[in-house]
């Protein structure tokens, strides 16, 4: 059971990460902990499904579906806008170590690379690109996903269980 | 065509529009969606029992006052201040345009709301560098990065949003801002590598610019597209890349004075 132990800390240095933007984005104080929260969350189920060998952009999809679903109660709740929730927290699900491997292989594709690992490179960036590309697709898409099924042009319409009027 | 008469209701419909406009104008800088922008200007409208037209572009929105049959009566255009990300006025705005349809308001009581809404304050520098820094942290936590690298990145994320901050208010391009910010950041970050207190994947140095990704630009240039509104959703989007750019450019930077 360490890997658990791992993913569980791991998730609260998400919520931190997320923490961090909020405190960037001037959220409202009431939002803090929701934010905390959901930040951790979508990274638990982002690094839970990856144990699995499930494939990273659908690991990341379902934190942010997660994420998405659940700012939609938190916003009835602290009466704020769900973007308030979920854009913070879906940030440190952003594959930051792909991107920045993507771009040291452009870099040695643009420059006089050798003809003998000129293949390799270039395949490695490529994988790491698209990964990069459609992890920030899930993660962007995923969070609106639960607005778009829901149908509805504002939370307020959305009938959630056991909130205060 | 003949001239508009400043009639009495043509004057408070004037007075509508502008603060349609001012509501609008402030969500988009604040880093709402062109959808919310579009609702919430609507709801208002709706609220005043005004019909209106709106075309909401990324620096500056238009909007046109219909009458009864739908025709336009005037159209005027208000440009958008810059666009500083603030969620505080997002939600105020929010739990403003709905109040409107629970209690009558008048158009002074918006006009001072707004004005509250616009100078809603912000948290201390102090306490936003240290989040910001243990953002830091913890992505390299999130990327296996030893508690020593935590420290770095810590450090690297405080001093590199410190940096951002000064070079904006020094009058400095956002994006020059970003790469000064993302090459300090990883020069600082760095060091551990060269140090001996990293392993050859350089987790604090990688994880270092991270803070600085342009999340919300890029998010929402996805809820836009999907909403329909593909001008605004593209130009959000080139804005986010450009960013990301920057950063990299930063941390190349560095890399090229550390031989990475």
């Amino acid at each position: 059971m360490t890997w658990l132990l791992i993913i569980l800390y791991k998730s609260v240095w998400g919520g931190i990460a997320a923490l961090g933007f909020a405190a960037l984005f001037n959220v409202p104080v009431r939002s803090f902990f929701h934010i905390f929260l959901f930040g951790g969350i979508g990274v638990f189920i982002k690094f839970t499904l990856l144990h699995f060998n499930f494939n990273i952009a659908l690991s990341s999809l379902a934190g942010a579906v997660a994420i998405g679903f659940l700012s939609i109660p938190a916003a009835h709740y602290k009466h704020t806008p769900p973007l308030i929730f979920y854009i913070p927290a879906v940030i440190p699900m952003i594959p930051g170590i792909l991107a920045y491997r993507m771009i040291l292989g452009l870099i040695s594709l643009t420059g006089n690379p050798k003809v003998a690992t000129y293949g390799a490179t270039l395949s490695e960036t490529v994988n790491y690109g698209l990964k990069v590309v459609f992890i920030l697709i899930s993660l962007s898409v995923g969070v609106v996903i639960p607005m778009l099924l829901l149908r509805k042009e504002s939370v307020k319409d959305i009938k959630v269980p056991f909130t205060r009027k | 065509m003949a001239e508009i008469e400043n009639t009495p209701d043509v004057e408070e419909m004037k007075e509508m529009a502008d603060v349609l406009l001012k509501t609008g104008t402030l969500l988009m800088s604040a880093g709402a969606n062109t959808g919310r922008v579009r609702t919430t200007v609507h709801r208002m409208a709706e609220a005043f029992g005004y019909s209106i037209d709106l075309q909401i572009s990324q620096r500056s929105i238009w909007l046109t006052m219909l009458n009864d049959h739908g025709a336009s009566i005037f159209t005027i255009v208000r440009v958008t201040p810059s666009h500083i990300i603030n969620f505080r006025t997002i939600s105020g705005i929010s739990k403003m345009s709905w109040s409107l349809f629970e209690e009558p308001w008048s158009i002074h009581q918006l006009r001072d709301e707004l004005q509250r809404l616009e100078q809603l304050p912000r948290f201390p520098r102090w306490l936003v560098l240290t989040l910001v820094g243990l953002a830091g942290a913890g992505f390299c936590s999130l990327a296996d990065g030893s508690p020593i690298e935590l420290a770095f990145t810590f450090v690297a994320s405080f001093l590199g949003l410190y940096v951002r901050q000064e070079a904006l208010k020094g009058g400095f391009n956002p994006y020059v801002s970003v790469y000064f910010s993302a090459f300090t950041a990883s020069l600082i970050a760095g060091s551990a590598s060269k140090l001996g207190l990293s392993d050859s994947q350089n987790h604090a140095y990688v994880t270092s610019v991270l803070f600085l990704i342009p999340g919300v630009p890029l998010i929402n240039s996805f809820s836009d597209i999907l909403d329909g509104n593909v001008q605004n959703g593209v130009t959000r989007g080139f804005v986010g890349f450009l960013i990301s750019f920057s950063i990299a450019l930063g941390i190349l930077t560095s890399a090229l004075i550390y031989q990475f």
